[in-house]
């Protein structure tokens, strides 16, 4: 350890293009401690390349150098892909490391914090950790969303940059075959789909086009929108919404969404939708768009994108394009799925460890300059260069064989500690197309605001965990059947309204809406 | 009848020395005797070791956490230190129209499943065992074992291709007879008849097993005499065969009873939708949503253990009536 610091020194003081790191004024402690961690997400369970704990991260071989902490991994159930249940298992050995980071952290910090198991960090970040203050100085909304019952907050999240995720493509070589215009407003959206069914736009002689498709068969519920419904408040599915009035409501039990559906299951009955879309599953955008027959669908910017030099050879004048949400029925352009700013992942301080004062500054390490450039681009001078005060990722990195994001995830950089997202990072590996469907959803106001969920205390918790599971099936079953066309929603609307009363909607928005006031007072 | 008193005394007195003396002598030989049965024959107990300690350390060691269904557990609190809380779980249960609906729908799914899927393992098991030409019954029953050890997933993504509407097998046929196509997994009415459907598919052949054990156990000579009586194959079958594997066909069916609210749940979870939950969800794929996704592992092993409850009273009668009108049973 000291060799190398001694090393780095002697480049430091030779070398033009000396590590930023090397002057060590981001040292935390004289002598290197050792903290454990736990560090459980989706691409690695386990803190180390691929979750090995023996292959260090060369992210982590730098942070070593520039803070003095060693970050050692002990992860517990690392032989499940689910965070979740991995966490409870770290819960349930009791066996606690000093550091508890990964995937969905948020509920169990929130209810375990308050029980003993992990530090409140509120005094320790105010005295201790400048830059994660000054970022929550900045967004208090989203410390007021983290922040559990008791008042106290648990964890460091993962903060993700950049503000679009899914937009509305529509193959524009359809349009031109056809002669038409991108729509722009739900009628002519109607009109378009009602073309790309009847039109045979991909020129087979058949009827097979499908004119709208998705991968999620939840994607059908954007369409609520364009007859101003909602079909959820945030980046998950079915989720609540703040509406206009500072209430929390849920879109499945407004007038608004009756009306809506009704419209989205004629649309389904005409065949404007794919009529399979609620078994086709994941595959379905590869098998409908290689196979020339997917229309138009609601999907993410940069791999929908991907698909017009993938495809380039196979389909002639394959063009699959973002469009401006059509206005609604009332006259309003809007789309609902935008990135969250706060994720439920990050890390943690467990109750066992012993150095919190160290650890929280080794948290707001990840929050100086040098620390989110390392976070999210790796380690400078090996995968990105600092150009005219903007990290560039080299040419190795931004031409590989394998995209930039699982490049960074062995690098041990964009993986699910508490930092702060660069945008920059994602924007220099976007195509073309999907930069420029994002220069124009951002030149227009697309974007409505997001529900960060809300802290609930025990009892509310209780009332929230009796209730609302069943009632979203309810309302699932529901929606699925007047979609199918079993069923007709305006008949059956007081019937469904009067249930989900019986079945605790108004208790569960009475004890979110408690729980949302005590949390933004 | 009267006898002297005091012989009498003396004379029990001594009848009971005697027995005394005989029980201590009959308590001592038990043992020897045991101990002489395990010294003879200790391989076989070495076999049943590893069974037992498998099932001490995987079902008995685990119900000591049975008792969350009456707490209110926190992984973290533990399962020792989580406040009791009485029968609340059962009560949230009970209240609750979906666990109520998802227990009429796994009592329907498993009682077709029985009724149906019951006797085709014994109708293979009888028809292989009538053909003579070895290549086609190994051949067959290759192909009809094989589906068990395909696992569930692939099963799921066979079905719902087959029962597609644009592309699917069944709607294919369907077609050539002139109807419309019918989106299947979408259909409340249908998932039944195609989750049982599969589920013989897939299991029967494996089923057939252990018929077939039981129909090669049953001694030749029976045969051989039928043979000289003059009976038909198809009297064999019914006069030596059945009667013969009768035992076997009766434990099965005490173990599938005592199995019924075992519904193959990972199935359905990769075949239901919002849209069939109607007849599709089921105690097993309850808990699923409810408690586990939920992490409210109170609840789950609230419904856990009445399913369990459930099942062993099941068993239970399902022996006792065996034993009584078939003189086969269990235990």
């Amino acid at each position: 350890m000291r060799k190398l610091t001694l090393a780095s020194a002697i480049l430091a003081s030779t070398a033009l293009t000396a590590p930023a790191f090397a002057d060590g004024h981001l040292m935390i402690v004289e002598e290197p401690l050792e903290l454990t961690i736990h560090m459980h997400w989706p691409r690695a369970q386990g803190y180390g390349v691929g979750g090995s704990p023996s292959e260090i991260y060369p992210v982590e071989m730098a942070a070593r150098e520039m803070t003095g902490i060693h970050l050692v991994d002990q992860t517990a159930g690392r032989n499940t892909t689910d965070s979740g249940e991995a966490m409870n298992l770290l819960l349930a050995q009791g066996n606690m490391p000093d550091i508890v980071g990964g995937h969905l952290i948020l509920q169990p910090v929130n209810e375990f914090g308050p029980q003993g198991a992990f530090v409140p960090l509120n005094d320790l970040v105010s005295e201790y950790a400048p830059n994660i203050q000054a970022f929550w100085d900045e967004n208090p909304e989203i410390l007021a969303a983290i922040t559990a019952y008791d008042g106290n907050y648990y964890y460091i999240p993962y903060l993700p940059d950049g503000e679009f995720g899914r937009a509305w493509f529509i193959r524009q070589d359809w349009l031109d075959a056809l002669g038409l215009e991108q729509p722009q407003n739900v009628d002519e959206l109607y009109d378009v789909l009602v073309a790309f069914r009847d039109d045979d736009p991909n020129g087979n002689g058949v009827q097979d086009e499908i004119p709208y498709f998705a991968r999620q068969w939840e994607e059908v519920n954007r369409l609520l929108t364009l007859w101003d419904a909602r079909s959820s408040g945030s980046d998950t599915y079915h989720d609540f919404y703040v509406n206009d009035e500072s209430q929390i409501v849920h879109p499945y039990a407004q007038v608004a969404y009756r009306d809506a559906l009704a419209n989205v299951a004629q649309w389904y009955e005409e065949g404007l939708i794919d009529p399979e879309i609620f078994t086709r599953g994941s595959s379905s955008r590869d098998y409908l768009l290689s196979e020339n027959l997917g229309g138009m669908t609601h999907d993410w910017f940069a791999s929908t994108s991907g698909y017009n030099a993938a495809l380039a050879e196979t389909v002639e004048g394959f063009n699959f394009i973002p469009f401006l949400p059509p206005a609604s029925a009332a006259g309003v352009r809007m789309e609902e799925h935008r990135r969250i700013p706060v994720k439920p992942d990050g890390w943690a301080i467990s109750y066992s460890n012993e150095h919190l004062v160290e650890t929280i500054q080794y948290f707001d390490f990840w929050f100086t300059e040098e620390g989110r450039n390392l976070a999210n681009f790796g380690v400078e001078g090996e995968t990105w260069n600092m150009v005219d005060g903007e990290p560039v990722f080299t040419d190795a990195v931004l031409n590989s064989d394998r995209a930039v994001n699982s490049q960074m995830y062995d690098e041990g950089a964009q993986i699910q500690r508490g930092y702060f997202q660069d945008y920059r990072y994602e924007w220099q590996w976007t195509s073309q197309a999907a930069r420029e469907g994002i220069e124009l959803y951002s030149a227009n106001d697309l974007l409505v605001p997001q529900f960060l969920g809300v802290s609930l205390n025990e009892e509310e918790q209780a009332v929230y965990d009796r209730y609302w599971p069943s009632l979203r099936t309810y309302m699932l079953e529901r929606q699925q059947a007047w979609i199918l066309g079993s069923g007709d929603v305006q008949e059956d609307w007081d019937d469904y309204v009067e249930t989900l009363d019986e079945m605790g909607l108004e208790d569960v928005l009475e004890v979110m809406n408690a729980a949302y006031t005590r949390q933004n007072s | 009848m009267s006898i002297d008193p005091e012989i009498s005394g003396a004379r029990t007195e001594e009848l009971v020395i005697e027995a005394r003396e005989a029980q201590r002598d009959r308590k001592a030989g038990r043992i020897q005797r045991v101990g002489d049965h395990l010294r003879r024959e200790w391989q076989i107990y070495l076999l049943l070791l590893p069974t037992i300690i498998w099932l001490l350390l995987f079902l008995y060691k685990p119900m000591y956490g049975l008792q969350i269904a009456f707490k209110d557990y926190s992984v973290f609190r533990g399962i020792a230190d989580s406040p009791w809380i009485g029968f609340e779980h059962f009560e949230t249960l009970f209240n609750n129209d979906q666990f109520i609906r998802a227990i009429r729908n796994t009592l329907i799914i498993s009682v077709y499943s029985l009724i149906i899927g019951f006797p085709v393992p014994i109708l293979l098991a009888l028809m292989f065992n009538e053909v003579l030409n070895q290549g086609f019954k190994k051949a067959t029953q290759t192909i009809v074992y094989l589906p068990h050890f395909i696992s569930s997933v692939i099963i799921a993504g066979i079905v719902i291709t087959a029962y597609s509407p644009s592309a699917g097998i069944v709607n294919t046929v369907i077609g050539w007879f002139g109807f419309d196509p019918v989106y299947f997994l979408t259909r409340p009415e249908w998932f039944r008849p195609i989750f049982i459907g599969t589920g013989i598919w897939q299991e029967a052949g494996f089923q057939s097993i252990v018929y077939l054990a039981a129909i090669a156990g049953v001694s030749p000579t029976l045969y051989e005499s039928a043979v000289v009586d003059g009976a038909s194959r198809w009297q064999m079958m019914w006069k030596i065969t059945i009667p013969s594997i009768l035992p076997t066909i009766i434990i099965m069916l005490i173990i599938r009873i005592g199995n019924i609210l075992e519904v193959s749940f990972e199935m359905i979870i990769l075949l239901y939708q919002p849209a069939t939950y109607a007849t599709a969800d089921v105690v097993n794929t309850f808990i699923y949503r409810q408690g586990i996704q939920g992490g409210q592992y109170d609840l789950a092993a609230a419904a856990g253990l009445f399913n369990a409850v459930v099942a062993f009273v099941l068993v239970i009668t399902a022996n006792t009536i065996s034993k009584r009108y078939s003189r086969t049973s269990l235990w």
